[in-house]
């Protein structure tokens, strides 16, 4: 892989006594989907948090190893945690737009970092909506409420508001898990656009999405980064046999 | 066993039977051309049997691509089946243009001792067996006797079809059943590129790695012998 966004160095994570994420190293290039999959309890939603530090708001957490993101290690003690979620961004598997109107989600980032020109706001709010492909959608109702959205607009106003604060690396956990088929492919395509300008990490149980939606896919179980590949190959002759049991369904 | 596994054992099942069949339509056919002409009734209702578990294949793929979309090895076998059916069904109709070639060769008893054309069709016979074995058990060993099976019987067959051809010259009352005789084994080495093609849709289906169109010697399998 040339260009890595994330390296990751014999990273393990532990819940009190209990090692939940066991020695992971990996690469993650720039510009790329990569998926991680796994069943659940793999560490593979512990994993994508360690990305942006959200562990940390668990006490009894502890985390060993490093999470090199450009080359700095975001647990180094003089890392600034606010700047890292700023750079990276997450969208969760329950959409959870602020009980505002569909233009106060957009700005309420840039906002809260300072910025007060309504025009520049305007901007930011018009190309975030756009590159989440919900502009045509809103621009005549951004004054609504975004609670009255469907849960598939919900969610892509969530990406749109996380892209609002200019990251470099999304986050999504399981984004379209409670979505139907129509919006799911809408996210999935979004995936394949914004990859262009961002790094992209995807958490999904859905084995089909990981294929359609991502470059790389990495294979977690009980708490081990098992094998990690090029989806097409992963997919297709995985090389490790657990990596094959699970993606033919006969795990266990 | 889960429901899809259910549905790769249903296909499993008509890829033996389809196999089974193809293999006693080549022993007709080499039984037609070595010995007495036979009653056509059969043949022809085995043929239409390995018309309709092709077709039944081509279904349960279908299926089996809409509704379970597999991945890995089920893939590998489930696109590897479909590849061997159309193989398969192509063996059985050679069969049959083999046992109606036989019929027009008047000399043959002649012309079968004096070209040693029995090796010829006894390997044939072989490799048909060797590649419905190979289909359950996707053995490496046969897959490379098959490719070797395979160059024997072209070169055997090109042989006898220059002395034939030669004998034809020489003595034209034999132009009818030569000809008829160089079309049946035509046939019968198109029946055993058949038989190598399944085995190399079976390597494809164990190592996820496409060999056809390749020199074999190239391959780690001619070394297994």
């Amino acid at each position: 892989m040339r260009d890595i966004k994330i390296q990751v160095n014999d990273l393990s994570l532990y819940y009190g006594e209990k090692k939940a994420l066991n020695n992971i190293s990996m690469q993650i290039p720039a510009n790329k989907v990569t998926a991680l999959i796994g069943p659940s309890g793999c560490g593979k939603s512990t994993f994508l948090r360690c990305i942006n530090r959200m562990n940390d708001l668990i006490p009894s957490v502890k985390i060993t190893g490093e999470m090199l993101v450009e080359g700095v290690d975001i647990y180094d003690k003089n890392v600034d945690v606010v700047n890292i979620r700023k750079k990276i961004g997450m969208v969760f598997q329950k959409s959870n737009p602020f009980p505002k109107s569909i233009y106060e989600n957009v700005a309420y980032g840039p906002r809260i970092n300072g910025l007060k020109d309504k025009t520049q706001l305007d901007e930011i709010v018009e190309t975030s909506l756009r590159q989440a492909a919900i502009w045509d959608e809103f621009k005549d109702r951004l004054d609504d409420s975004a609670l009255g959205l469907s849960g598939g607009q919900q969610q892509r106003l969530c990406i749109a508001r996380t892209l609002a604060v200019s990251p470099d690396i999304i986050l999504m956990d399981e984004p379209a898990s409670a979505l139907d088929p129509i919006s799911t492919s809408k996210i999935e395509e979004l995936v394949h656009e914004l990859k262009e300008q961002y790094t992209i990490i995807i958490v999904t149980h859905n084995m089909q999405q990981a294929a359609r939606t991502s470059d790389h896919t990495a294979f977690f179980y009980m708490g081990e980064l098992i094998e990690m590949g090029k989806t097409n190959a992963i997919f297709t002759k995985p090389e490790k046999k657990q990596t094959e049991d699970y993606i033919t369904g006969r795990f266990g | 066993m889960t429901h899809f596994e259910m549905e790769l054992e249903k296909l499993k099942d008509v890829i033996k039977k389809i196999g089974n069949l193809a293999v006693s339509q080549v022993g007709e056919s080499v039984k037609a051309l070595l010995f007495e002409p036979i009653e056509g009734k059969e043949v022809k209702k085995t043929e239409m049997k390995i018309d309709k578990l092709d077709v039944k294949i081509d279904e349960i793929c279908q299926s089996i691509f809409a509704l379970q979309q597999p991945v890995a090895s089920d893939l590998r076998f489930i696109m590897a089946s479909l590849q061997i059916s159309n193989e398969i069904e192509r063996i059985g109709d050679l069969a049959v243009s083999v046992i109606k070639r036989a019929k027009n060769i008047k000399e043959k008893h002649d012309l079968i001792s004096k070209f040693e054309i029995v090796d010829l069709a006894k390997e044939v016979e072989l490799i048909t067996a060797k590649a419905n074995e190979c289909l359950s058990t996707q053995d490496e060993k046969t897959i490379s006797e098959i490719l070797t099976l395979k160059k024997s019987i072209k070169s055997k067959g090109d042989i006898i079809i220059e002395h034939i051809i030669e004998e034809m010259k020489a003595h034209s009352k034999v132009v009818v059943s030569g000809t008829n005789l160089v079309i049946a084994l035509k046939h019968l080495e198109r029946i055993s590129d058949h038989c190598s093609n399944i085995a190399e849709y079976v390597y494809f289906m164990v190592n996820a790695k496409i060999i056809k169109h390749e020199k074999h010697e190239d391959l780690n399998i001619d070394k297994l012998e």
